[in-house]
């Protein structure tokens, strides 16, 4: 009866995460002035190399959970290229040594503003959750599609997308699912309905976190690279990821119902939940209401607010009346910040110390067209994030793809960093051809409707769709002068 | 990744051996060990805990000689011990207030009566441990189709 805590795939792990600590090491012994393809590269650059190899092995195999890998981002950067870091290490009176970042503005990273703009996104989901906001809305908003399949399943898709523009699109399609379960499972079994059903709520999830710049990690993500005279602000991103994501929505809805007919005449979404009429309920209501009102009209009605500041509304209103206790506040999802942290870390010590544009000059991308470069960038982060995390591709690829957008003046010409980055992100939310593409794509898998092969033939169909779609989305922008 | 252990104790033989039956296709992903008391079962689980492997579920019988099994739940509940792992009392023979004890101070999960349903337990079964899976964090994703759908929906909102 012995007990071992020492199985072939805990060896597995503890292999990966050997290799992924060595590699980074034996980068740092080659001395700087020699290391193959780069040219005088300063010493802080070749540091930040080795932190970003180790990130993109660590997020690619996962010895340790993705955000625990931004974490040490952090703490490798404190120590390595930080003003306060070992005294040893910091040494900058070599020669070419390179710029040096402050510690702060690497711990900066916990609570940039963008950080607060997703707080405030949870605290708006974790209240419509509590006080059955959600379900409600649910409810009234199917209700016009009526019983015909292919029109509750368009109803559904419609609901799924809208909510995943605010809420996390794992919360909101587990919600969905638990609404729709129930229902597949009374339909015949040969029914291929069941299968166009429970694709097309990870799917709408998926599109619908496009939407709005808290509607998925990768978007904020996005946001770093969108500052300045760059900078895009909430209801700005709204005006052209809504229409994509609308146009996305009616592609796939058609597409699953070609793909997987649904034979049963009629379908009814039952959803039991009444509206709470508390005066708790009405302040969630009041609160939901007007900050998605000031995230979107802020700009117009001229108040100089940004989507940062107005997210700071729900936080505080809902702290003051205990509609989120301390015991919610537990619940928030902090990995996700953490993880995003670790991004936003990562891609400050890219741009401060130059790196991210010795990494461009490295990549032969003179020789592509500027065309050419957004469509390879685009496939790239969508093949990276069929497999691995959503953020951490597009932590790991905007850097680089945000430097190739100021750096090549024919990109610069298209639309530049703006450009680049949106088609970038939008890629990385495009992914869903695997149970583990996004984890809205494993729950539905893991209701048993459906195959992987299936998931795999219409979430292939479904990403190519995106990234054309989208390609042709940046070309209107740039034809009507969006980019300036 | 780690195979979380259920336990079963039971002094009667064929029970135990019932529960094994009836639980076989949970060990693709756990480790399944049955004791014949309470003391038995002790020693396993100070391994598991030695070896830092998590035990998802104690399926324990209560009339036992010895140690019952709600004294044997009590004690680990006061030890602080274990306090994720999931239990489920499985008797026969308990009275009325070895029952009110069993939920009030041993604080079980679930409580099914000898004799048992065996779908009916390894539903039980399948919803105790993807309760566990979503307590200790564990990933659901690799238990196959042993977790519970609506605990999973439930517990990712």
């Amino acid at each position: 009866m012995a007990i071992s805590s020492g199985s072939p795939s805990v060896w597995k792990g503890r292999a990966q995460l050997f290799i992924c600590i060595l590699l980074p090491i034996l980068l740092l012994q080659i001395p700087t002035a020699s290391l193959p393809l780069f040219n005088d590269i300063s010493v802080m650059e070749h540091r930040l190399l080795a932190i970003f190899m180790m990130a993109v092995m660590m997020w690619v195999l996962e010895p340790i959970p993705v955000f625990a890998t931004s974490v040490l981002v952090i703490m490798l950067e404190l120590l390595l290229v930080s003003d306060k870091g070992l005294a040893f290490l910091m040494t900058p009176e070599v020669e070419n040594f390179g710029k040096v970042l402050s510690y702060k503005s690497i711990m900066h990273s916990f609570s940039e503003p963008i950080i607060l703009l997703f707080l405030g996104g949870f605290f708006l989901a974790a209240a419509a959750t509590k006080y059955r906001l959600d379900l409600n809305l649910a409810r009234v908003l199917l209700r016009p599609f009526g019983e015909k399949p292919a029109n509750v399943m368009l109803g559904l898709m419609g609901v799924t997308a809208i909510f995943s523009m605010f809420m996390s699109n794992t919360a909101t399609t587990a919600m969905m699912l638990a609404l729709l379960v129930p229902i597949l499972k009374t339909m015949p079994l040969d029914d291929k309905g069941r299968i166009t059903f429970a694709l097309a709520i990870p799917f709408a999830a998926n599109i619908g976190g496009i939407g709005t710049p808290i509607g998925t990690p990768p978007n904020a993500v996005a946001q770093k690279y969108l500052t300045g005279e760059n900078a895009i602000a909430f209801a700005d991103w709204m005006v052209f990821s809504v229409p994509y994501v609308v146009v996305m929505l009616l592609l796939t809805w058609i597409m699953l119902c070609r793909f997987f007919p649904i034979s049963i005449p009629a379908i009814k979404v039952d959803i039991n939940s009444r509206w709470q009429k508390g005066p708790q309920a009405f302040t969630v209501y009041t609160v939901f209401g007007l900050t998605i009102f000031l995230w979107i009209f802020a700009g117009l009605l001229g108040l100089g607010l940004t989507s940062h500041i107005i997210a700071m509304l729900p936080v505080t209103v809902f702290c003051a009346t205990r509609i989120i206790t301390p015991k919610d506040l537990k619940q928030m999802d902090w990995d996700v910040l953490w993880l995003v942290a670790g991004g936003l870390a990562l891609g400050s010590g890219l741009k401060a110390t130059g790196l991210s544009k010795s990494l461009v000059e490295v990549i032969p991308f003179d020789s592509m067209s500027g065309v050419m470069i957004i469509a390879v960038g685009a496939s790239v982060a969508m093949a990276m994030s069929t497999f691995m995390s959503n953020t951490a591709t597009a932590a790991l690829i905007l850097p680089i793809m945000a430097a190739l957008g100021t750096g090549l003046p024919e990109l610069a010409a298209m639309g530049g960093t703006q450009m680049i980055v949106i088609a970038c992100t939008f890629a990385c939310s495009m992914a869903m051809a695997m149970p583990i593409s996004t984890p809205p794509n494993a729950l539905a898998y893991a209701t048993g409707f459906l195959s992987t092969k299936d998931m795999g033939k219409a979430g292939i169909f479904v990403g190519i769709v995106g990234l054309c779609l989208s390609f042709v989305m940046l070309f209107i922008m740039s034809q009507i002068g969006y980019f300036g | 990744m780690v195979r979380p252990i259920i336990l079963s104790v039971d002094d009667q033989d064929e029970i135990r051996e019932g529960l094994l039956r009836d639980l076989e296709s949970f060990e693709s992903y756990f480790d399944l060990y049955d004791c014949e008391s309470a003391a038995d079962a002790r020693l396993v689980l100070d391994e598991a805990e030695d070896h830092g492997v998590p035990v998802a579920l104690i399926i324990s019988d209560h009339v036992m000689p010895e140690e019952t099994g709600v004294q044997f739940l009590t004690r680990l509940l006061e030890e602080n011990r274990f306090l994720d792992t999931k239990k489920l009392l499985l008797t026969g023979l308990a009275t009325h207030s070895d029952t009110i004890k069993a939920i009030n101070e041993a604080k079980i999960d679930n409580y099914v009566a000898k004799p048992w349903d065996h779908l009916g337990l390894q539903t039980i079964v399948s919803t105790l441990i993807t309760h566990f899976i979503f307590d200790t964090d564990l990933d659901y994703r690799q238990f196959g189709d042993l977790i519970d759908m609506r605990v999973v929906l439930d517990r990712s909102r």
